[in-house]
């Protein structure tokens, strides 16, 4: 077993993850025997519709948690996003571009706006987020006039629709290209460049790096910033794979993006990520979310097993690290 | 001395890839004070944590009062009456003495808690110990010393016949090491078997009867203390002699400009208008007791805590330094007294930490250049002679030595002209101290200025041109090294203290 984890290529690509892609593939399998039908085309495409805004949300959450934060907001920040563009969109008549961009700055004012209040202000990130998980679900409510949200379907007449091509095109999956795209980017900014370096170092001791002369506000804030971020690019390929969007919720999404995360590696306690491990996470979820509901069941099983699966990670975490020390 | 209460024979135990203790023998008399001695890593801590059943043992025998033992959890050992008094104090802040003193078996009236009866029988504990303490105080509004009397009085009541002090010392004040011992010396009186823990040479000749010495895991042999001499006992220890001799004289050159100039420094109540100068290539030694605000004048220069007010001039030319971004900017690079929380990123790699401070010069745009990294962080390990197999070693691995190295390799990776070492060799063993102290001669020869504080007197003579010493959050004394002795800075260090 040592040996087998000494091994440099499996080293590299990391034995948990190897063990989780495993895991993954015999859910897969195992879905596919018990469930007829399951190993369709479109049973296939409907969880990668899943996978591309869990994908997104999990990508960003990452960083959250490897700085030692946490982000409860990200899912209604999601819907937010959605739901004001959205309705700017239908109600305004705003442009498509427009409202795809307003999707994005959205986000991008939720990240700042956390970041600011953990990293300069110090309100510590589980009340931050929690409050912000409120003032979305509030925000998008308000804006809609508690109305649901529809973006327009891909064949409709206005041709408003094209931005759904980001997730299909012909059948093919262009989402997963979109989403392959953002990891590598997101890859290479955690581990070579000065942001992921510092957003690691600071999650695994920031009083030695402000200590080293290093401006750790700033860069802590920045993590929050990617990760509102990728919760508005998150929203648009929600609203390109999904037709409607509800005011007042999105909370489970939470906890399935952060479930993705501890799942992939990326430690609760910070200083250790997985941008790789975290994609791999979103698979497993997403399937999990597929083959429940394929065998009938409720979304509230799902929520009780994703609940279950972010205590056993990080217990399996925190022992991990005891051992080490 | 009386009659032995303690057997430890033949202990063995080995954790996977190391051998932690081979076969060590340890004996303890009853109304003994006996010192368990040995550099860092050399298994005192494993061997009472067998004793005290936190690890099992391989193979070995204990025989605890005539009968052989084995327990399988401090409870175990409390009920047994052998209790460890630890390094760091396990006390709860909010709760009162007498709560903390009785956490855990508290006295009850039906349901209720019992108060008023806790808070009596610590009053017993304290008149026993001829300590004034009051059961009522909370915990935290205690001085640190005090705290540590708490820790003893609890110790007492769990009817203990064996006190294992762990580094008692470490945080405390000379006044409060003076009463400590008062009070292991009336233990001792009680013929209660003590064993006591220390790194401190000269309090291990005042307190203890005997002296057990271990090196490596392995048992090397007991001394007994009036017959043997220092040297004997670091011998021992390290396996080599080393010299602890006092510098005679300054050798910072009389025409060495002055780097830094700091006026009137005011942070808190511990940093109150402190003032000094620091020439080219000097070390200038910070003494004083513990509290004495030098720590806290090292992070108000650095701009680690905010001060009121306060000028500082490097080479000549006023500077503002409000974070430790400025200070870092402005060629100051510190060592913090507690590595492991201000020093180093533990889980990160030897690579990782040294460019902490640089990281920008590493950049091929937007990335960072792994490879020039590298060199650079080989290169100090080389120079340093940092222990590791190689630069992407995690620093967690590292011993306290070598930790300390990497520290410095981020300072000189920055090349800083001012080095601030808090407590450079705090929690490192003999071998490995005898080389930051060389290291650092070495630095004030190229021309670093380095302030030095310090605790240890042998450090702070053997190390300084030059001796500040601060009591209270004052500079109370600027004395130099040709006439320093421990005497002129004791009395510096305590002049305002009844």
């Amino acid at each position: 077993m040592e040996t087998i984890k000494n091994n440099p290529i499996i080293k590299k690509l990391g034995f948990n993850r190897i063990i989780l892609f495993i895991i993954l593939l015999l859910m897969y399998g195992v879905f596919s025997v018990i469930i007829p039908g399951f190993a369709s085309k479109a049973r296939l495409m409907s969880i990668l519709n899943y996978v591309y805004f869990l994908g997104f949300l999990a990508l960003g959450v990452t960083f959250v948690i490897a700085t030692g934060g946490i982000d409860f907001s990200i899912g209604p920040v999601m819907f937010c996003c959605a739901l004001m563009a959205g309705y700017s969109l239908n109600t305004f008549g705003m442009p498509v571009i427009v409202s795809l961009l307003l999707t994005i700055a959205i986000g991008v004012c939720f990240g700042c706006f956390n970041g600011f209040l953990v990293a300069f202000v110090g309100v510590p990130p589980f009340i931050v987020s929690m409050a912000t998980m409120n003032i979305a679900k509030g925000l998008g409510s308000v804006f809609t006039k508690t109305q649901s949200v529809s973006w327009p379907q891909s064949n409709d007449p206005s041709g408003n629709g094209w931005f759904r091509n980001l997730v299909k095109v012909n059948g093919i999956p262009t989402g997963l290209i979109a989403l392959a795209i953002a990891a590598i980017v997101l890859y290479i900014v955690m581990n070579n460049t000065r942001a992921g370096r510092f957003i690691l170092c600071l999650g695994s001791n920031k009083e030695a790096v402000r200590l080293s002369g290093v401006d750790v506000r700033k860069w802590q804030m920045l993590a929050y910033v990617i990760c509102g971020t990728m919760a508005g690019i998150a929203a648009i390929f929600f609203v390109s794979a999904y037709t409607t969007v509800q005011p007042g919720l999105g909370d489970t999404y939470n906890n399935e993006a952060i479930a993705s995360c501890v799942m992939g590696g990326t430690s609760m306690g910070g200083g250790l990520a997985s941008i790789g491990g975290t994609l791999i996470g979103v698979f497993v979820i997403s399937l999990l979310q597929e083959g429940i509901m394929a065998m009938r069941m409720t979304k509230e099983v799902q929520m009780i097993i994703t609940g279950l699966i972010v205590i056993v990670f990080v217990y399996a975490d925190v022992s991990a690290r005891r051992r080490r020390n | 001395m009386g009659e032995v209460i303690l057997t430890m024979d033949s202990i063995d135990k080995t954790f996977p890839g190391v051998h932690a203790l081979d076969h060590v023998n340890f004996e303890l008399r009853r109304g003994e004070v006996h010192a368990l001695m040995g550099e860092n890593g050399a298994g005192k801590s494993t061997l009472m944590k067998v004793l005290t059943g936190i690890y099992t043992k391989d193979s070995g025998t204990i025989t605890f009062e005539g009968k052989e033992v084995e327990y399988h959890n401090t409870r175990e050992a409390q009920d047994a009456g052998i209790v460890i008094v630890h390094q760091e104090l396990n006390m709860v802040g909010d709760l009162t003495v007498a709560q903390n003193i009785f956490i855990g078996r508290e006295f009850r009236k039906g349901i209720m808690i019992d108060d008023r009866k806790m808070i009596r029988e610590s009053k017993k504990l304290f008149d026993e110990l001829h300590i004034d303490i009051d059961p009522r105080a909370r915990m935290s509004d205690l001085t640190v010393g005090k705290q540590q009397m708490c820790e003893i009085a609890k110790a007492i009541s769990h009817k203990a016949k064996i006190i294992i002090f762990d580094e008692p010392s470490a945080a405390l004040t000379e006044k409060e090491i003076e009463d400590l011992f008062t009070i292991i010396r009336g233990l001792r009186a009680q013929n209660l078997g003590i064993i006591y823990i220390s790194h401190r040479m000269d309090e291990i000749k005042v307190i203890t009867d005997r002296v057990t010495v271990m090196r490596d895991g392995t048992y090397v042999g007991t001394l007994i203390t009036n017959d043997c001499t220092k040297e004997d006992i670091i011998n021992m220890m390290v396996g080599r002699v080393i010299y602890e001799e006092p510098k005679t004289h300054s050798m910072v050159p009389d025409d060495a400009p002055v780097v830094l100039k700091v006026e009137h420094l005011n942070a808190g109540k511990m940093v109150q208008d402190v003032s000094f100068e620091l020439r080219k290539g000097e070390i200038l030694g910070f003494s004083g007791l513990m509290g004495a605000g030098r720590t806290e004048t090292a992070r108000a220069l650095f701009g680690a805590d905010p001060r009121q007010s306060g000028d500082i001039y490097i080479n000549g030319r006023k500077v503002t330094i409000n974070s430790p971004e400025d200070a870092v900017k402005n060629g100051i690079g510190y060592l913090s007294e507690d590595r492991k929380r201000f020093g180093i990123v533990v889980q990160k790699t030897i690579t990782e930490n040294s460019t902490l401070s640089t990281l920008k010069e590493y950049m091929a745009g937007l990335f960072i250049n792994k490879k020039a990294e590298k060199t650079v962080t080989e290169q100090y390990i080389r120079e340093l002679d940092t222990k590791t197999p190689g630069a992407d070693q995690l620093v967690v691995n590292l011993s306290g030595g070598n930790q300390q190295k990497v520290v410095i390799a981020k300072w000189l990776v920055r090349n800083c002209d001012i080095l601030i070492f808090d407590e450079p060799t705090r929690g490192i063993d003999v071998g490995a101290k005898n080389e930051i102290y060389k290291l650092m001669n070495r630095l004030a020869a190229e021309g670093k200025s380095i302030i030095m504080i310090s605790s240890e007197m042998t450090e702070i003579l053997r190390m300084s041109d030059r001796i500040i010493v601060m009591c209270e959050g004052k500079k109370t004394g600027e004395i130099p090294i040709e006439q320093a002795t421990q005497e002129a800075i004791m009395d510096k260090a305590t002049r305002d203290i009844g």
